[in-house]
């Protein structure tokens, strides 16, 4: 009996903390509910880079970074995939055709000079762009759509103002030149460094480069894709011969995260892999909203239902499956908001399918029920045995589903991720739910007098079985 | 009422034969046909392409008096070099007014895929561009799905016999997988004769749905299974046909509720939910039907007769000699 009641008062906690959790954090819908496109980018092998690595890839999703951000979409999404693909989303786009066009193409990397008497110029304008580039992210935070489409627009204009200010070297030391280039931690301070190394041919452009620079005041600008990512100033004593070497370091104030970034940024300019746009998808916001709301209709349809003919046929027990049930519901739903699960339709068709199983399995334990009570047992001792007997059809069948999930999880990619993700953890939460809330809900039914009828549990019992049971 | 499957196992294997040899040669006929080239009907998804859907705005006055002629949408595409396309006019599924040029053709690149817009628009009329959509796979990218389907349900399977083989015996195993295989080809044959007759197509989804098929499958054969694992424990020396008979009676009711409270689900999806997932909950339809009857009929008669002619343990001479059909 007191586990009994500590079960009931565990049931009612996690209710409330589901409740809390579904109230308070919002589950954010995949693209294909909300509308808006993907674009699956293909890194491609060249003669220079026969193989895409992680490094190389992290790399180019930097350059892409860069190139969408540059777009003023909100809340864009961009992650590598496999070995050699990045995924980007862009939620609200409908038609991807500027995306397209900024995606294509190698990255742009140059070290370029900056112009003499600009030292002002540069500093003020850099100034307004990291202002401009803090509201942006303001905007992005607040999601306000029309403000990050205006800001990009300065932005874009600060950043055409400040390449003016600098100009190519002769010929132009771009990023095919550049070897390497990486974050790494200084020996006297917390600070970090940037270390660059180029190849011969780069290392004499950037000897050149550096000698006309050393001690002006002036700084190199290092370009990606037209736009400055560093200006670093070339100290006094390289006047004579410039850097030499091939090899050089950035300091300045980085922690180890811009130090890192810097490197990738680099490193992904560099590159000369040409990336391919392999796969677009659109949806329509509006068609988007069409299949969300008729999906989530139905499936409530088909759920109550469900709910009807458990109680229909099963009688009590049914109405106890039927509340295990919505808990069961509440409590999945609140375990998708706290992993942050993405919300897509297969994903709907994964949780509704998952409260199938969950049906399953109080269906197992109360036709278990009800044939222990046909055999004459006692009410008390049939519900028990029920419940028994049932689990480990239900533990075998649950875990080959989990099995089939992970394999899809593992292996699948996209959508088939969202599928097997939301099915897994329902059929993981049916099991707790038809297990603990069912029981318990049960037994606590069979210590109230006027529930204690076994024709509640089972219709056309022999009536010897109930005058035996009835006390 | 008693339903004693062992005494009929031939007429139910005859009839889950039938049905797959119907999808099989459906499958080859697919093959053969110059527009599928494949066993099933592959969507975008599989083998790469562009696919745009426009449709017209009605908002604005005068746009969509006429109606769309197909014969023009045609020229308007040879005129583009894409004559091969596929070209359908789709109604709108709220009003049944067909405003939707649906264009299903080769990789397209921007500049293509503008050029082919504007000179549509320019013909039949201004569209939402709030109801544009574009798909567009690479051919590579298609394949790799189509793998990774492939070896996710190898994989799966692998799994499942090992689970199995390790809660039962290896036998068990092979019989679910036998009855996982039955759904996967009944579920794949029946969608390619619609793939033959209505044009259905597959698209990953539909993977997703044999995935779906072979977990739930199993799960049905699992409980049958611990019904007779069960029974064989009490009674080790019952003649197998009779268990097997018994426990699939004592789990009657639950297979029946269990399918039928899925397929009210199922049902209300396939029928309101949104156009992207009718053909999945069709698949899960027919695959859960056939997984219901694979794991009544199929495994458990395939494991009784497997067990009747290799004696289940050492006491077993007596299965050999009693007529399975006289457990009663």
């Amino acid at each position: 009996m007191q586990r009994q009641r500590s079960l009931l008062i565990l049931i009612l906690v996690l209710i409330i903390a589901a409740i809390t959790v579904i109230a308070t954090i919002p589950i954010p819908l995949g693209l294909d509910l909300r509308g808006g496109s993907q674009l699956t980018i293909q890194v491609k092998p060249s003669a220079e880079i026969p193989q895409i690595t992680e490094r190389e890839l992290e790399g180019v999703k930097k350059v892409v970074e860069g190139r969408i951000n540059g777009l003023g979409v909100s809340e864009p999404v961009i992650q590598t995939v496999g070995t050699d693909k990045i995924l980007v989303q862009l939620p609200g786009v409908n038609d991807p055709e500027q995306a397209e066009r900024v995606l294509g193409g190698t990255a742009q990397l140059e070290f370029r000079t900056q112009k003499p008497n600009t030292e002002t110029q540069l500093f003020a304008f850099q100034s307004s762009r990291a202002e401009l580039k803090a509201k942006q992210e303001e905007f992005r935070k607040s999601k306000d759509k029309a403000g990050i489409v205006k800001n990009q627009e300065d932005l874009q204009k600060s950043n055409q103002a400040i390449a003016e200010l600098f100009g190519s070297t002769n010929p132009p030391l771009v990023g095919k030149y550049l070897k390497d280039a990486s974050g790494q931690p200084t020996q006297q301070s917390n600070n970090w460094n940037v270390a660059i190394r180029f190849d011969q041919k780069g290392g004499e452009l950037f000897a050149e480069l550096t000698k006309n620079l050393a001690g002006t005041g002036r700084s190199i600008g290092v370009f990606l894709d037209n736009e400055l990512i560093s200006a670093p100033n070339v100290p006094i004593e390289f006047a004579a011969t410039g850097i030499a070497g091939g090899s050089a370091i950035i300091t300045g104030r980085f922690t180890a995260q811009q130090a890192n970034d810097l490197g990738v940024q680099l490193r992904g300019g560099a590159l000369p892999v040409p990336v391919e746009i392999a796969e677009i998808r659109t949806v329509g916001a509006t068609l988007g909203k069409d299949s969300i709301t008729s999906s989530i209709y139905a499936g409530i349809g088909g759920l109550t239902l469900v709910l009807i003919f458990m109680v229909i046929y099963y009688r009590l027990p049914g109405l106890i499956a039927d509340v295990a049930l919505l808990i069961y519901a509440l409590l999945t739903w609140a375990t998708f908001a706290l992993l942050g699960v993405t919300l897509t339709l297969p994903g709907i068709a994964g949780f509704i399918l998952s409260i199938g199983m969950a049906v399953d399995a109080n269906v197992l334990i109360f036709e278990r029920t009800r044939e222990e009570l046909q055999a004459g047992k006692s009410l008390y001792r049939s519900v028990e045995s029920g419940f028994y007997r049932a689990f480990s059809s239900i533990l075998d069948g649950n875990v080959t589903t989990i099995i089939a999930c992970a394999a899809l999880f593992w292996l699948g990619a996209g959508l088939v991720k969202g599928f097997a993700l939301t099915l897994a953890l329902g059929v993981a939460v049916s099991m707790f739910t038809a297990i603990t809330c069912s029981r318990t809900l049960m037994f606590l039914a069979i210590t109230i007098p006027a529930l204690k009828k076994p024709e509640l549990f089972c219709p056309n019992l022999p009536t010897s079985n109930k005058a035996e049971v009835a006390p | 009422m008693k339903l004693s499957i062992n005494k009929s196992r031939s007429l139910w294997w005859a009839i889950s034969s039938a049905i797959i040899l119907a999808g099989i040669i459906s499958m080859v006929i697919s093959w053969q046909n110059p527009t599928i080239k494949a066993p099933l009907r592959p969507s975008l998804d599989f083998v790469g392409g562009t696919r745009l859907q426009f449709e017209r705005d009605c908002t604005k006055p005068g746009n969509c008096d006429q109606p769309i002629d197909i014969n023009i949408v045609r020229e308007v595409a040879k005129a583009q070099g894409l004559g091969d396309s596929s070209i359908q006019i789709v109604a709108d599924k709220g009003t049944g007014a067909e405003n939707g040029i649906l264009i299903r053709t080769k990789n397209l690149d921007r500049e293509q895929r503008i050029n082919l817009q504007n000179a549509l628009s320019e013909k039949v009329g201004t569209f939402d561009e709030q109801k544009n959509q574009l798909d567009t796979v690479g051919p590579t990218l298609g394949r790799e799905l189509f793998t990774s389907g492939v070896i996710a349900l190898i994989v799966s399977f692998a799994g499942i016999i090992v689970y199995l083989s390790f809660r039962f015996q290896f036998d068990y195993a092979v019989f679910a997988i036998v009855a996982l295989f039955h759904d996967v080809l009944i579920t794949a044959g029946i969608f390619s004769i619609l793939g033959l007759v209505l044009g259905t197509e597959v698209d990953s989804l539909f993977i997703v749905a044999l995935l779906t098929i072979t977990g739930f499958s199993v799960n049905d054969t699992v409980v049958i299974y611990d019904r007779i694992r069960e029974t064989l424990k009490i009674n080790p020396n019952r003649p197998i046909a009779d268990i097997v008979d018994d426990a699939v009676n004592q789990t009657l009711a639950r297979s029946i509720n269990t399918t039928l409270t899925t397929m009210l689900s199922l049902f209300a999806i396939f029928l309101f939910g949104g156009e992207t997932l009718k053909n999945f909950a069709l698949a899960l339809i027919i695959g859960f039907t056939a997984g219901a009857y694979s794991s009544i009929f199929i495994a458990s008669t395939l494991l009784t007769l497997w067990r009747e002619r290799n004696g289940q343990t050492s006491v077993v001479v007596s299965a050999e000699s009693i007529d399975p059909s006289a457990g009663n």
